[in-house]
């Protein structure tokens, strides 16, 4: 049988010119230019794509205010509310109340941090603690933060403290499982390798888990750091007198309807920024990936 | 005979109501040989490798190592894996000098020249600052094989390490396995389900039955191929002449409960 194989001869096959150039056809076959079925689309049209809408929806808006179509009091066009921003930082103390804000927010992130990060890593590496903690934590995290604004007025008062941990309340227990199911995923080739160099469990926890861990971790604290501002209003309007939310409730009280919008573009723009800084920190820092 | 060099001793392995390693498996495997466990898929044969290096306990039976008890995991068991083979945070002469990472026993100094001299002998040395993400898959399982030598393993537990790559890559990856081996003598243990892979690599050949896994033969491929295993021997009659026998008995053994 396999003599056979060695004794067959292999004709050269003819290689003829292609008869014409086949037209590239679109990515996925079929034609239709910028609405083709899942298509790339080039990163300077999506740009502008996205810039432009934006425009055109912010001119709509401001058009139907001027045209009387709907009322200034509640609907100030984005000119007045810009206009508004702009007075608010350079007269106002907006820049003061967002530092504020910011301070608040990485003060109560940071120490959700400090706390879900051992915690998490401790529980995902040792199924008894994960046991005992897991159900308490998925309790808590359900719960609505504002449904304990009344709890911590009860038990701290209405001082910063309860601020901060209103905002520690709604990070932390997502934080912390988060950051359980990022050391969970180290693959387990990884803690085997090291096994097999001779390592010891407090060794793989630190060189081999914590570090393969390292850019989801960073993820986690971006999304949670989100969250965190989402709970500062609810925070603050907890009888502050300082801080965005602050800024945004007092506008609210005498219908200053511009600067209660003029505060809410503020926070959106303080987490655009924040984000923006974390990724592209991400990017450098995980080279490797 | 003297006493084997790593015995396989009455094994048996469960895993809950799936037996997984049939009563009871007997292997004697000498000193710097190169056995590979040959079998479908899901046999069993990865569990048996395992269980050499500590990573998993036989249900019944023991694994002896020079006479004792192989016991949990140490750096004399090396393991190349087919994916996670290597650390993506650390560059390639980082990653086989975390082989060494916990020697005690040998200096900075030491552990730079084992380094340099591992990676040299995989035909890395001059990607040593790249980090695994940018060199070929087939680096980075030469990666994973200078590491094992780096922290000084005796014996080479391999799960399927070039699985993943081309067949170009491959061929080239298993003659100079078979390199390294000849020259850096040690025991090797390796699995695939390819039987092209087995019969090049192998002094020896332990072909498994369907899970749960038997050993339905036991291959000495070292008097019939010899030592030296270069490329070209793969157009050689006598290598296709085995690999024939050799496919034609894992087919039977796939085929023997359908």
């Amino acid at each position: 049988m396999s003599d056979q194989t060695a004794a067959i001869d292999i004709p050269a096959v003819q290689t003829e010119p292609r008869q014409k150039p086949v037209e590239a056809p679109n990515e996925n076959g079929a034609g239709g230019g910028m609405f083709a079925f899942r298509a790339a689309l080039p990163q300077r049209i999506e740009a502008a794509i996205a810039v432009g809408w934006c425009l055109v929806l912010l001119l709509a808006w401001e058009v139907s205010v001027r045209m009387g179509w709907v009322s200034s009091l509640f609907f100030p066009p984005p000119s007045i509310v810009l206009t508004r921003l702009w007075e608010m930082t350079a007269h106002e103390d907006l820049i003061y109340q967002a530092g504020v804000s910011t301070l608040r927010v990485w003060m109560a992130f940071g120490v959700s941090a400090l706390m879900a990060v051992p915690i998490g890593i401790v529980m995902s590496s040792y199924r008894v603690v994960g046991a005992a903690l897991e159900p308490v934590i998925d309790f808590i995290r359900y719960l609505p933060v504002p449904a304990l604004v009344p709890l911590s007025i009860i038990w701290l008062g209405v001082g910063e403290e309860t601020k901060i941990f209103l905002l520690w309340l709604g990070t932390f227990f997502q934080l912390v499982l988060l950051i359980a199911d990022d050391a969970r995923r180290a693959p387990h080739e990884y803690i085997e390798i090291a096994f097999t160099v001779g390592a010891k469990p407090r060794h793989i926890l630190t060189d081999v888990c914590f570090r393969s861990m390292l850019p989801s971790m960073f993820d986690s604290f971006r999304i949670t750091l989100g969250w965190c501002w989402t709970y500062l209003i609810i925070a603050e309007i907890v009888a502050a007198d300082s801080g965005l939310g602050f800024v945004i409730w007092t506008a609210r009280r005498y219908m200053h309807t511009a600067d209660v919008m003029a505060g809410v573009v503020a926070i959106g723009i303080i987490g655009l920024v924040t984000d923006q800084i974390l990724r592209r920190m991400h990017k450098r820092l995980f080279r490797y990936l | 005979m003297s006493e084997p060099y790593l015995f396989f001793h009455g094994i048996t392995k469960r895993f809950g109501d799936t037996e997984v390693v049939a009563p009871f498996f007997d292997l004697k495997i000498a000193h710097n040989e190169f056995v590979v466990f040959l079998g479908p898929s899901g046999c069993g044969k990865t569990t048996l490798m395992r269980m050499v290096g500590g990573l998993e306990m036989p249900t019944t039976g023991q694994i002896l190592l020079e006479g004792e008890l192989a016991g949990p995991p140490d750096r004399r068991r090396g393991m190349v894996f087919q994916s996670y083979s290597s650390f993506p945070w650390l560059t390639l002469a980082e990653n086989v000098a975390y082989g060494m990472r916990y020697r005690g026993d040998l200096s900075a100094e030491e552990k730079r020249e084992r380094c340099s001299h591992y990676l040299e002998m995989v035909g890395l040395a001059d990607f040593a600052d790249a980090y695994p993400n940018r060199v070929s898959g087939g680096m980075r399982q030469r990666v994973a094989i200078a590491r094992t030598l780096a922290a000084g393993s005796e014996v080479l537990l391999m799960d399927e390490p070039f699985g993943a790559l081309d067949a170009q890559r491959r061929e080239r990856l298993q003659a100079e396995l078979r390199k390294i081996h000849r020259r850096d003598a040690k025991t090797v243990v390796f699995v695939t389900h390819d039987v092209e892979e087995a019969v090049f690599l192998a002094d020896r050949i332990i072909v498994f039955s369907r899970r749960p896994a038997r050993m339905l033969a036991d291959l000495d491929v070292l008097s019939i191929l010899g030592p030296d295993r270069p490329i070209s021997l793969r157009d050689e009659e006598r290598f296709f002449r085995l690999r024939t026998e050799v496919l034609q008995m894992v087919r039977a053994a796939a085929g023997d409960d359908e």
